[in-house]
């Protein structure tokens, strides 16, 4: 949506300010856009991390409390506001709004009084922005933004069953030192083997 | 919405191999065509494109959701029976997918018209999220557009961003990415993927499909040195996939595959007449039916498609005046859909197609296409754009 591109120091652009490619190419490219103001040159995103809360963000021990508060507000007061709830489920869908938690009213409008609704949040992105300049290099704080929209009826897909995941990943180290002395017959070919209309399938 | 002829940057092939664009020219003939650039307005590419992109995709989402819940949807979707689960649980519990391209016919004026979705393997993603980027910034520089130009493009951002976001939910912050072989346009594009996902903080290892390996004991499929394959990214079709010797395999083993299963429902032609169906008479929306009934509720005038069809093959279509145009192709053996004709916008000799994309769900930069046909094939021109 228009207003997420807007930033309150830069006029209204719908580009990113900054890209580069890590290793494709003959060597390490980057570009940032012209007419930015001297002090935002060069934006990189460090290791963007998505966090569901604050708490999360906090126990993963990668930034402080407050950068994880502050990337949690500023993502709050990303995020639509409808007054009422008809409203915010005829542009989400059905069941995907939500009245603020008192935390995320303080977040979104600095005051705990509510009165309005929200899409649920699945999460928000947090990560070091940092800025080069000819005089080096700045952290300019943190970056943030929701990425998926929450849907009704759907699940945590993956956090909760990290640990599950961790746990057979083991097994299946164990597994595998002893499918490796084993042997074990490996099929491949079995995936790819049609050839398309024109050797390939983008599209 | 102009078409305006500019100079090239003298550089610029150049450029595109230091940046491993090798398939700027595919088979002698150009595909990447910097001579010209489509104008935009901001509330074009605003009103017009990305306001009806999200809406769209919101739509798409809550059709999956009905397709999820429902046997019936799923068997008009020719969606093998052994996958419906797998369809399901991917769904529901909320697996992530990456990314999606809409195609409209767009004028400049009135309604962009949705031609169909490419979300389970679009490509032209490196040319529209990457190069048009730098097109436009040396095209500054270097005065051949407005200083003040823009372009909407936050496309390789938002994908670090999903890529980051998927790679915090992994157990490990690994994903492996594949395409078939001997393709060199498609391993450019997922060499461009790769690159995204280490800028995001993963390890992203590359892996042919052939040479994707199953053990029949195993919970993972495996990679070359028999190491288990957690997390999958693949160029390539999930109807493939299904219809594959390993197909079967996949509910069976636990490696998370991007696009999810779930994007199955999407990488069909059946949505166009579900989507016409559920939001009928939506201004962004063609009308559309499966071919099965019969006689055609569609006047003359109309478009033909396989359910699987890729770069325009085995399209055919009729216009209102009676002229017809057909592209041949391999894809016969799988249901028609028709959907209503709709003119594609010409400037000068060329038909323009414009490819939204979506990036978890945010609609998030374009890329145009032309040809002097009206059916968007795989040589059709990439051609840069602008807001001025």
């Amino acid at each position: 949506m228009a207003h997420n591109d807007q930033t309150p120091h830069l006029p209204r652009r719908k580009r990113s300010a900054r890209l580069s490619l890590a290793m494709m190419g003959a060597s390490a490219f980057g570009l940032t856009a012209c007419g930015q103001p001297e002090q935002t040159t060069d934006v990189s995103f460090d290791s963007p991390r998505s966090y569901q809360s604050v708490d999360e963000c906090v126990a993963a021990d990668v930034y402080t409390r407050s950068a994880c508060e502050d990337a949690y507000e500023a993502s709050v007061q990303e995020v639509p506001r409808f007054n009422t709830l008809e409203e915010c489920e005829a542009e989400h869908g059905e069941g995907a709004c939500t009245a603020p938690t008192e935390q995320q009213s303080q977040a979104a409008t600095g005051s705990s009084g509510g009165g309005w609704f929200m899409p649920a949040m699945m999460g928000y992105m947090v990560g070091n922005m940092m800025s080069r300049t000819s005089h080096g290099a700045t952290n300019r704080g943190v970056y943030q933004e929701p990425v998926y929209r929450n849907r009704q009826n759907q699940g945590n897909w993956n956090t909760a069953t990290n640990q599950a995941t961790q746990r057979v990943n083991q097994r299946h180290q164990a597994l595998r030192t002893t499918a490796t002395q084993n042997r074990q017959a490996t099929q491949r070919r079995g995936f790819g083997s049609r050839s398309s209309a024109r050797g390939g399938w983008g599209s | 919405m102009l078409r305006v002829d500019v100079a090239e940057r003298a550089n610029w092939k150049t450029l595109a191999h230091e940046l491993g664009f090798h398939f700027h020219t595919i088979g002698g003939e150009p595909y990447w065509k910097e001579s010209a650039y489509y104008q935009f307005s901001l509330d074009q590419i605003e009103r017009d494109i990305e306001t009806p992109t999200e809406e769209l995709h919101e739509m798409c989402m809550e059709l999956v959701d009905r397709v999820c819940h429902s046997n019936a949807l799923m068997q008009r979707l020719a969606l093998p029976e052994f996958m419906w689960d797998t369809i399901h649980d991917s769904w529901v519990s909320g697996q992530p997918h990456l990314y999606g391209r809409m195609d409209f016919a767009y004028s400049g004026q009135g309604h962009a018209k949705l031609l169909e979705l490419n979300y389970d393997t679009p490509t032209s993603l490196y040319e529209a999220g990457f190069f048009q980027w730098v097109w436009l910034e040396q095209a500054i520089q270097q005065g051949i557009i407005p200083r003040h130009a823009d372009q909407y493009n936050s496309i390789q951002e938002r994908l670090i961003n999903a890529i980051a976001h998927i790679g915090d939910r992994l157990g490990s912050a690994e994903m492996y990415f594949s395409c078939i072989k001997d393709n060199d346009e498609e391993r450019a594009t997922v060499h461009y993927l790769q690159d995204v996902a280490v800028q995001a903080g993963l390890k992203a290892p590359f892996i042919y499909t052939e040479d994707i390996g199953y053990q029949r004991d195993g919970d993972y499929f495996v990679d070359l040195d028999n190491q288990p394959i957690q997390a999958l990214f693949k160029l390539y079709p999930w109807e493939e996939l299904a219809d594959d010797a390993f197909g079967e395999k996949i509910p069976q083993l636990h490696t998370h595959w991007f696009e999810p299963p779930w994007k199955a429902i999407l990488s069909n032609k059946g949505i166009l007449p579900l989507l016409w169906e559920h939001f009928k008479g939506h201004p962004n929306l063609l009308p559309a039916y499966f071919e099965e009934r019969s006689p055609s509720p569609l006047p003359p005038g109309w478009v033909r498609k396989p359910f699987f069809s890729r770069e325009g093959s085995n399209i055919e279509l009729l216009t209102p005046e009676g002229q017809r145009e057909a592209v041949d192709g391999p894809y016969t053996d799988s249901p028609w859909i028709r959907q209503a004709y709709h003119p594609m916008p010409r400037f000068g000799e060329h038909h323009a197609l414009i490819g939204s994309w979506v990036v978890g769900d945010r609609a998030c930069g374009i890329g145009v296409r032309e040809d002097v046909g009206r059916i968007t094939k795989d040589s059709s021109c990439f051609v840069p754009h602008a807001i001025v």
